[in-house]
């Protein structure tokens, strides 16, 4: 109940900051709504268009109107689409949603798999020779290893389709969507992996240094036993928190790569949205995004206290609090 | 005789000479635990520290790569943004060591043109995010619990939108296509994990047993922030500020790359692959490869920067 | 054929460092007979916890066995493979370790740890069969309630009872060896006198044999039929407990022994200078010769053999050569006696010692309460209606288990906490406003600013009071200090990284004392260190107690060197001041039934004594 309270506050914060920085910047509100159809309108059609769409009030009162459409289901009209705003980004969400959360899956997957052969093998060379790869593939930007997979596998051998969800009229067709995720995906999952399959590592390198491992080795069970068994066990927590911190990274990249390969999503749409200019969509874009990012974090935050809550004492700060510690735990 | 001189060496062997002048871990030959303290000491940026040394290579890399956009003038004879029409798309040649974009410019040219700005771009965002994220980190850091989580709860929602995507929103909003302009929008996005960061080393040093004392003895607020906080929380910040400076630049070229950024006429690495769309019809790999190859290098080699900065070496041995 | 539990030959092992190949054991022997409880002595960092990781085959990639031989039950175990190894592990011979809060794995619940290590070794036994021998372990330990406890996380527990859940675990296969890695050292006073009997009781029960790693000479002389003294990765004597403690040979043992208050003569402790170092390989003289007052010539030249005492005791010093020259330890030492200054509470000053009450009050609390909130609704006391003076220049000592609320009343005089009830007065002054309070706290670590120097860090507190005029004066004080405090003027400008425990706490302790105050609260300054070093910071307070007439409030669980140090003492439990008594008349003469438990928890490094107490 405390969480979902937290989501409407934060996601009625961040719709009052992105509503007051479009409001608020240089350049004509009227823009938004007619485009260049702007200049070509007489003093009197601008007073009245300024009245008609709440310009004329204080802020506070049109970002109040706005919010009561937007209740409604009613975020305004693109300029560019000239349909209403929800209509176009419904037909795209979907997509994104499916680019991103199996990007995201895959890549978190791989990262704990990485992660714990390096661990396993740490300071071997497999393990060096991983870390060297991995810092070169991180410091790729999305955009152009993109632009590389597709002049390798689209344009020079053929063998992959580089644009769009589907093939043309196929929309239905699981094998074409299939074909068509194949680039897109890779890039996703390659250019986030090493960034949190190291953090993992780390994490896990950490682990391994706790006597806990010790313990259970002197027990009698084998390394690989310990590995899994323990501390992949004790990374979990830590691994559910970075996955829910990670969410608007991995979206923001997907973003870009839909663009690079014209897929049909809410992240092509936005930059098409900011190349001309349709503030209304790209406002209730930047809401969204932020309103799965937000419902993500405290989702992944809420999992990862519960796991750890139920094991784990609450921590308390301070060695020079050694007493109030042992209080609280006594109590 | 001789046998006299040996047992009287050999009785000799037995006088009490006493404790070494100094005590025991100096006086045997310096290893492991002392060096390894020592190495410590001279603060972060001191040679040769545990885990990594310094990346001679990546900064000697960067360095020439630095001098060269400086002092491109001295060995690029040729107009960068002159386009000759009879020869776009020329595939690297000895006239065209790069060869030339869709646009006829010789990419060598460009190559050192575009980075000056691109390095430009990613070194101001950062000054302008980092001067933001240290104020407003310290207050944050030193307010009490209501504004500091209010604070929190501000630079959270704005990192709930990705940030390439608020990039993109003010960029439509107040965007300027020019240098400076878009190195302050890059600056003003992407000030918030510094700044969380930094609140954080501040909340901890705050309450850190050293300030507790010398606050006990009467230090200061002035006196805390300069001489502890302040020392403390720069050295573990500056991994970050390093890793700003890359995501600086790699936002600018993917926004110039997308066309929101800056136009094709003024030229970063960046405005250069936007050109790529063109490049890929015809196949010609060269103008999307080389400018791309020089990113990705510039940032590998801040990247390994930024790890030596961090450290993080000097783990003890595992139990695994 | 009667094998012995454990026999380790001439065992050898190297570490790979950056900085070049250390010898973390050197040519090493020793045996344990079935049924026998031999303990390993030694400071931090001599090598005792590199012994036990390479008995139980758990050495890190980077240590290499270079030579010797382990036999556990007569099988040789130095060729092992990993794999081999691990069906040994907790069959053969198990571990228990240091600390009971980190050794447990926190995400799973006691009971599903220790029915772990049951079916590890026996994977056909069905899940209530291994949960009822787990219940059973957990009985044998003395796990009250084992049936509710078995689905507890570990953090639910005390740290007693987390010790005998790893206890439990490594019974799980009645291993013939079990190997105790200061089993008892991260536990108070009275709880690690419960797991030492019950260690005790097993032993008697399943006649196992116990290797007993420790640096605790109290707690040896109580549980040991056997000591070895380990030193830089050798064993330098080897003996019957009461051999040892009673006619120690080698300088180290007894340095060891007389760093301890319970051997203290005329007042004073011995502690060995400095602290053990790091071996490279090929390093062939002695390596405690330059920490021995008495180290020959030969020391410098030639590590020196076992030479046999009696046939259970012996001891590789050149001391016990025939040709050297006898001596007797602690009587030529070089320091001459501390100035026979009277301090005002010398219990033995036959001259006059004034009362108590004549001598100024410096610090007066009354009826001071301090109640946490813990959440809405609950709340713990934690000091509940203390009162108490302190005189100028006494030592007083403030001494419970933790939890009792020491260090929260330290903190309330220091100005930390607003006392809520009562007062505290201070020279006559109200607290708050009081700054001139030295403070030494329990971890010198966390108390000096990293990137200060050693020079900044005493300087600080001048600095903020003002005490001098120019900076000249302050660096001849601080040089001053440093002399006092034992620091090396060439420490001057090292960051606190670069220092040993011991020098950061002397750094601490130069700094309270560098803003003159009346008193220094010390709130368990030997709590992180080692027993040697202990001494050596009793010995400083002790030394800068008589040149200065500052007074101090220590605080300590440690009751020997309590009893060493401080005029009076008061015993907290539960937040109540349960006693206050000067040191001589509590030590003798305890009255509340706390005070009692705690004296006679507290293990005398004496065998015979502690023979006689156990169960």
């Amino acid at each position: 109940m405390k969480k979902l309270i937290l989501i409407i506050v934060s996601v009625l914060l961040l719709s009052l900051i992105t509503f007051f920085m479009a409001r608020l910047a240089p350049g004509d509100p009227l823009v938004s709504y007619y485009g260049d159809r702007v200049e070509r309108m007489s003093m009197d059609e601008r007073q009245h268009a300024i009245e008609r769409l709440g310009l004329d009030g204080p802020i506070l009162e049109q970002y109040v109107d706005w919010l009561k459409a937007a209740l409604h289901g009613d975020f305004g009209i693109s300029f560019k689409y000239k349909q209403d705003v929800l209509t176009v980004i419904s037909g795209r969400l979907l997509n994104t949603l499916l680019l991103g959360g199996i990007g995201f899956i895959l890549t978190f997957a791989f990262a704990l798999l990485l992660a714990v052969v390096c661990a396993y093998k740490e300071n071997t060379l497999l393990d060096r020779a991983i870390c060297k790869v991995g810092t070169i593939t991180s410091c790729i930007p999305e955009f152009w290893l993109s632009l590389v997979l597709i002049l390798l596998f689209g344009v020079t051998w053929h063998l992959l389709p580089s644009s769009g969800a589907y093939a043309l009229g196929m929309s239905h067709s699981v094998a074409s969507r299939i074909t068509h995720l194949i680039l897109p995906l890779s890039v996703v999952v390659l250019s986030h992996l090493w960034y949190y399959a190291y953090m993992l590592r780390n994490k896990l390198l950490d682990e391994t240094r706790q006597e806990y491992v010790l313990l259970a080795r002197a027990k009698g069970l084998t390394r690989r036993q310990v590995m899994w068994k323990h501390c992949v066990r004790n990374l979990l927590p830590t691994m559910i928190a970075i996955m829910a911190i990670s969410i608007n990274h991995i979206l923001g990249g997907t973003y870009i790569i839909e663009m690079v390969f014209s897929y049909p999503g809410i992240g092509t749409l936005s930059f098409e949205s900011a190349k001309y200019h349709d503030y209304n969509m790209l406002m209730v874009l930047v809401i969204i995004t932020g309103i799965i990012v937000i419902v993500g974090n405290i989702l992944g935050q809420t999992i990862s206290e519960r796991i750890d809550y139920r094991m784990r004492a609450p921590e308390s700060d301070g060695d020079l609090f050694a007493d109030e510690k042992e209080v609280s735990r006594n109590a | 005789m001789r046998n006299t001189t040996n047992l009287r060496n050999e009785a000799r062997r037995f006088d009490i000479v006493g404790a070494g002048k100094r005590y025991a871990a100096d006086a045997i030959p310096k290893t492991a635990s002392t060096a390894s303290k020592s190495r410590f000491a001279k603060g972060r940026f001191s040679k040769g520290r545990a885990g990594k040394g310094f990346p001679v290579f990546s900064a000697a890399v960067l360095l020439v790569i630095l001098l060269g956009c400086i002092f491109y003038g001295a060995f690029v004879s040729s107009d960068p943004s002159r386009m000759a029409l009879d020869q776009i798309n020329v595939a690297p040649c000895s006239s065209h060591w790069f060869g030339t974009d869709t646009l006829g410019r010789d990419i060598w040219s460009l190559i050192w043109f575009g980075g000056r700005k691109s390095l430009f771009i990613g070194a101001l965002a950062t000054l302008i995010s980092t001067l933001i994220a240290v104020v407003y980190g310290t207050l944050s850091g030193l307010a009490n619990k209501t504004i500091d989580s209010l604070m929190m709860r501000f630079t959270e929602i704005l990192l709930s939108i990705p940030s390439i995507l608020l990039i993109v929103f003010m960029q439509a909003v107040i965007g300027q296509r020019n240098v400076v302009g878009i190195s302050i929008i890059i600056g003003i996005t992407g000030w918030m994990s510094i700044a969380k960061m930094v609140r954080t080393e501040v909340r901890k040093i705050r309450e850190s047993d050293y300030v507790l004392i010398s606050r006990m003895m009467g230090g200061s607020f002035s006196h805390v922030l300069r001489k502890h906080l302040a020392p403390n929380f720069f050295s573990t910040i500056m991994f970050m500020i390093v890793m700003n400076i890359r995501s600086a630049i790699v936002s600018e070229s993917t926004l110039s790359f997308l066309g929101i950024g800056l136009p094709v006429d003024i030229i970063t690495w960046g405005s250069m692959l936007s050109l790529s769309e063109k490049a890929l019809l015809t196949g010609s790999w060269w103008i999307i490869l080389i400018p791309g190859v020089f990113l990705v290098i510039t940032l590998l080699c801040i990247t390994s920067l930024g790890e030596y900065l961090r450290g993080g070496g000097g783990r003890i041995h595992g139990n695994l | 054929m009667n094998h012995k539990t454990l026999e380790i030959q001439n065992l050898s092992v190297v570490f790979n460092t950056d900085r070049g190949r250390i010898c973390a054991l050197r040519d090493l022997s020793l045996h344990i007979d079935q049924g026998e409880i031999l303990a390993v002595v030694g400071e931090s960092g001599c090598g005792k916890s590199v012994l036990c990781k390479t008995i139980m085959g758990l050495l890190p990639p980077v240590a290499e066995i270079t030579g010797g031989s382990i036999a556990i039950g007569g099988h040789e175990t130095v060729h092992l493979t990993d794999r081999q190894f691990a069906d040994l592990r907790g069959v053969d011979l198990s571990m228990v370790f240091q600390d009971p809060m980190t050794s447990l794995d926190p995400t799973y619940t006691i009971g599903a740890q220790i029915v772990e290590s049951i079916r590890v070794h026996n994977r056909n036994i069905s899940s209530n069969e291994a949960k009822a021998k787990a219940i059973a372990l957990m009985d044998t330990v003395g796990i009250e309630r084992a049936k509710e406890r078995f689905d507890s996380y570990p953090w639910m527990l005390s740290g007693g009872m987390r010790q005998r859940c790893v206890l439990a675990m490594a019974l799980s296969q009645e291993p013939a060896l079990l190997i105790a890695d200061e089993p008892t050292t991260a536990l108070d006073v009275t709880v690690q006198s419960e797991i030492l009997d019950l260690l005790l009781k097993l032993r008697d029960e399943k006649n196992m044999s116990i290797l007993f790693i420790t640096h605790d000479l109290g707690v040896v002389a109580r549980v040991a039929d056997r000591v070895a003294i380990m030193y830089a990765g050798k064993i330098v004597e080897e003996g019957l407990a009461s051999e040892i403690y009673k006619n120690p040979v080698h300088p180290y043992t007894w340095g060891l022994l007389h760093a301890l208050p319970a051997f203290a003569e005329k007042g004073m402790l011995f502690p060995i200078p400095g602290s053990p170092p790091n071996v490279p390989e090929g390093f062939a003289a002695d390596a405690f010769a330059v920490r021995n007052e008495h180290a020959l010539r030969i020391d410098y030249e030639q590590a020196p053999p076992f030479f046999e005492i009696t046939p259970t005791h012996k001891a590789a010093t050149w001391l016990a050569d025939p040709r050297a020259p006898k001596i007797q330890f602690g009587k030529d030492r070089p320091d001459t006696p501390p100035d026979p200054v009277q301090t005002p509470f010398c219990e033995d000053g036959a001259a006059s010692a004034p009362k108590a009450d004549i001598l100024p009050t410096i610090l007066q609390v009354r009826h001071l309460s301090h109640t946490f909130k813990l959440g809405r609704r609950s709340s713990v006391e934690a000091v509940k209606d203390v009162s108490f003076d302190i005189h100028k220049g006494e030592v007083f000592a403030l001494v419970g288990e933790s939890g009792s609320g020491k260090s929260t009343l330290a903190r309330c005089i220091l100005g930390l906490h607003k006392p809520q009830q009562g007062q505290i007065h201070y020279d006559a002054r109200f607290i708050p406003d009081q700054r001139r309070i030295g403070f030494v706290s329990q971890d010198p670590g966390a108390a000096l600013d990293p990137k200060m120097t050693v020079r900044d860090l005493i300087a600080e507190p001048m600095e903020i009071l003002r005490l001098y005029r120019s900076k000249r004066d302050i660096e001849t004080r601080i040089a001053a200090l440093m002399d006092e405090v034992g620091l090396d003027q060439d420490l001057w400008n090292r960051y606190p990284a670069e220092l040993s425990g011991g020098q950061k706490q002397r750094v601490t302790i130069a700094r309270a004392y560098s803003m003159e105050p009346n008193l220094i609260v010390a709130d368990e300054p030997l709590a992180s260190l080692d027993v040697s070093i202990q001494a050596q910071i009793v010995e400083l307070f002790d030394a800068m107690r008589r040149q200065h007439d500052t007074a101090i409030l220590f605080i300590a669980h440690d009751l020997s060197m309590v009893e060493f140090l401080s005029d009076r003492v008061g015993v907290m439990y539960h937040g109540q001041l349960v006693e206050t008594a000067s040191a001589k008349e509590l030590f003798a003469n305890p009255q509340h039934p706390y005070t009692k438990a705690l004296l006679s928890a507290v293990p005398v490094p004496d065998p015979d004594v502690e023979r006689g107490r156990r169960k």
